[in-house]
C-alpha cells in the first residue's frame, strides 16, 4: 500500500468536519456534554491513525475507515439535529455527547448486562447449533424423511417463537430459561433447515468419491457431509443470529432482571431517554462485534472453497 | 486356464430414469489379467461409464456378475483404488491430508504417524511435492489429477479403476499426465503391477497405455471387440506415433468405433 492509500482517505476529512461543527454554538437547552463527543471522536481517529499504521491488508484497512467515516457522519449530523439547531425534541433526543457521557457514567452497569445478554444468546445459539446440526444431517441423509422434514420445517419456523413466551413463562422454572428457549426456537429452525438443505445439495460425486473409499456411516455425516455443507449451515446460523438478537431484546423486556433488553426496557419505562438510547447503541454496537467475529469464524473454516 | 483379477460375465445394466427402464449394458463378458492395463473405449452413451460404477461397486447390476479374485463382488471396497473425472479429492481437505485419508481407510497396518511421510512421498512421485498443504481448489486441474492418481497408487491397491481421469484436462497437461501414469505403472516390476482398469473416449490415450482395448457400442452398450495393443513396453509416445504399425492400429480402433455409428444411422450414405 502507498502512503496515500494509506493515509489520504475521505473519513479523516468527515472527522475534520464533525470537530469544526462543534464549534458552533450550542441552542440546546438541556446539557450537551460537547467535550465528551469530542474526545470520542479523537479517539476513534486516534484508533484508526494507529491501524493505519500497523494493519496490511487493504481490505480489513479500508473496512474499519469505512466504519469510522460512518460513525463520523451520523455524530455530525445527531448533533447538528439535537445540540447545534435543536430540531428534534431535546427530552427524546439527547445529544450524542451527552449519550456519551451516560455511557461512561453507567459503564460498568452496561458491561454486566451485555455479559449477561451474551451468555443468554450464547446458551440458547449453541444448544440449538449443537441440536439442529446432527439432527439435519441425519434427517437430511435419510432420503426418506428429508421431505417431509422440509414441510414440517416450514411449519416450525413460520410461527414468530415470540409467542411461545407465555408458554415458556407458564412450563420452565425461571425468566432467564424462557430467554434461552426464545434463543433457542430461534436458532434452531432456521438451522436445521440450512443443514437440511446443505445435505440436499451436496454433490452426488463427492458422494460416490467418499463411497468408493468405504467410509463408515459417522465419518459419511461428519467427515464428508458436514464439510460438504457448511456453507448452507452457516447460512442458516447468520439468519439465527440476527433473530435471536432481536428477539433476545424483546424476551429480557419480560421479567428480566438484568441484559441490555431490560436496560432499555427499564429506562424507558422511567422516560429516561438518554439512557434508552445508549443502550439501543450499545446493542447496536454489539450485534456489530459478534457478527465480525462469526464471519471470521465462517472465512476461517470456509478457507478451502475457491 | 488362467484365471483373471476381473473376470466380468454377461454383464446386465438397467438404468431408470423417469420410471422407464432402459438398457445400459447387454451381455457385457470380458477378462482382466492379473498387472493388466485394460482400456474401455466407446462414444458417449455406450455405457462406460456406467461399467466402471459397477466395477467401483456404486451401481448394482441387474444381471450376469463381476468376480475379483474368484469372488463375487459386493458393494464397493478398498482393495479398488479410484480416480473420477472430478472431485476425486475432498475439496475441504489439502491434498496432504486426502491422500492420508485415503492410505488411512484402505491400509490399517501403516501407523497414523506414517501418513503424512508416505502421502509426501507420493506427491513427490506425481510432481507435487511442495503442495501438501494447498487445498484442492488452490490447484489446477492437472494438478487435482496429479493428487488423485498420487492418493490411488498411496492406497496401494491392487487393482486401480479410473473414469476419464484426463477428459476436462487441456491437451497440453493432459500428455503429461498420460507418460506419468504411464511411468508410474511401467515402474513397477512385472509381478507388481497393478491391474487397471481405464475409461476413456481418446483413442490415442487408449493406444498409448493399454494391453488391451475393449470396444463398446451404444444401446444398449456391447463389446464389439477386444483388441490387444501390439506394441512393446517401455512405450514412448515419440517413438510410437511415427511406426507405420501404429497409423495403421488407430485406424483399425477408428473403425471399429465408427463402422458401428455408420452401420446404425443409415449404412452407405454416411461418409466419414
Amino acid at each position: 500500500m502507498t502512503i496515500k492509500k494509506r493515509y489520504l482517505r475521505i473519513a479523516h476529512l468527515l472527522f475534520i468536519a464533525l470537530l469544526l461543527i462543534q464549534l458552533l454554538p450550542d441552542q440546546s437547552t438541556k446539557a450537551v456534554y460537547t467535550s465528551y463527543l469530542v474526545r470520542f471522536a479523537v479517539g476513534v481517529e486516534v484508533i484508526v491513525l494507529a491501524a493505519s499504521a500497523i494493519i496490511k491488508k487493504e481490505e480489513s484497512l479500508a473496512l474499519l475507515v469505512d466504519i469510522a467515516g460512518f460513525v463520523y457522519v451520523l455524530l455530525a449530523v445527531w448533533s447538528l439535529a439535537t445540540a447545534k439547531y435543536n430540531y428534534l425534541n431535546d427530552l427524546l433526543f439527547p445529544a450524542p455527547g451527552k449519550v456519551i457521557h451516560q455511557f461512561v457514567v453507567d459503564k460498568d452497569k452496561i458491561f454486566i448486562n451485555i455479559k449477561s445478554s451474551l451468555r443468554t444468546t450464547l446458551k440458547g445459539f449453541l444448544l440449538a447449533t449443537a441440536i439442529a446440526v446432527p439432527l439435519g444431517l441425519f434427517v437430511g441423509w435419510s432420503a426418506r424423511l428429508g421431505s417431509a422434514a422440509t414441510y414440517i420445517t416450514k411449519f416450525f419456523s413460520s410461527i414468530p417463537p415470540i409467542v411461545y413466551i407465555p408458554y415458556g413463562i407458564a412450563l420452565l422454572p425461571t425468566f432467564k430459561s424462557v430467554s434461552v428457549f426464545v434463543i433457542f426456537l430461534a436458532t434452531f429452525w432456521p438451522v436445521f433447515a440450512g443443514t437440511m438443505s446443505g445435505v440436499l445439495g451436496v454433490d452426488k460425486k463427492i458422494i460416490d468419491s467418499a463411497k468408493v473409499l468405504n467410509v463408515s456411516k459417522p465419518e459419511m455425516l461428519f467427515r464428508v457431509i458436514l464439510p460438504a455443507s457448511l456453507q448452507q449451515i452457516f447460512l442458516g446460523c447468520n439468519q439465527g443470529l440476527s433473530v435471536s438478537f432481536i428477539l433476545l431484546t424483546s424476551a429480557e423486556m419480560i421479567g428480566a432482571k438484568d441484559g441490555m433488553g431490560y436496560y432499555v426496557k427499564y429506562y424507558s419505562d422511567f422516560g429516561d431517554y438518554t439512557r434508552t438510547i445508549t443502550g439501543l447503541l450499545v446493542i447496536g454496537f454489539v450485534v456489530i462485534g459478534v457478527t465480525f467475529l462469526f464471519n471470521k469464524l465462517q472465512k476461517r473454516l470456509l478457507r478451502w472453497k475457491p | 486356464m488362467t484365471t483373471n483379477k476381473i473376470e466380468i460375465k454377461d454383464l446386465t445394466v438397467n438404468y431408470i430414469e423417469n420410471k422407464k427402464s432402459f438398457n445400459a449394458l447387454h451381455d457385457v463378458s470380458f477378462g482382466v489379467g492379473k498387472g493388466e492395463f485394460v482400456s474401455v473405449i466407446g462414444a458417449s452413451g455406450c455405457g462406460k461409464s456406467t461399467l466402471l460404477s459397477v466395477l467401483e461397486g456404486l451401481y448394482a447390476p441387474a444381471g450376469g456378475s463381476v468376480q475379483i479374485d474368484g469372488k463375487e463382488l459386493h458393494g464397493t471396497g478398498t482393495e479398488r483404488g479410484v480416480v473420477f473425472q472430478h472431485y476425486s479429492l475432498f475439496p475441504w481437505m489439502t491434498t496432504r491430508k486426502n491422500i492420508e485419508f485415503g492410505i488411512k481407510q484402505s491400509r490399517h497396518d501403516v501407523k497414523r504417524s506414517e501418513r503424512a511421510k508416505i502421502a509426501d512421498e507420493f506427491l513427490t512421485k506425481v510432481g507435487l511435492s511442495g503442495f501438501g498443504s494447498k487445498y484442492p481448489s488452490q490447484l489446477s486441474g492437472g494438478m487435482q489429477q496429479r493428487a488423485a492418481i498420487a492418493r490411488a497408487l498411496a492406497m496401494n491397491t491392487e487393482i486401480l479403476l479410473m473414469d476419464e481421469p484426463f477428459s476436462a484436462i487441456d491437451p497440453k497437461n493432459r500428455v503429461l499426465l498420460q507418460e506419468l501414469l504411464l511411468k508410474l505403472w511401467e515402474g513397477d516390476g512385472l509381478d507388481e503391477r497393478k491391474t487397471v482398469v481405464f475409461v476413456t473416449h481418446d483413442i490415442d490415450e487408449a493406444i498409448l497405455l493399454s494391453d488391451k482395448i475393449v470396444v463398446l457400442t451404444a444401446h444398449p452398450g456391447t463389446v464389439n471387440e477386444v483388441v490387444n495393443v501390439p506394441f512393446d513396453r517401455p512405450r514412448r509416445r515419440d517413438d510410437l506415433v511415427k511406426t507405420e504399425e501404429y497409423g495403421k492400429f488407430r485406424n483399425k480402433l477408428l473403425s471399429l468405433l465408427y463402422n458401428d455409428i455408420a452401420e446404425r444411422i443409415g449404412g452407405d450414405e454416411v461418409v466419414l
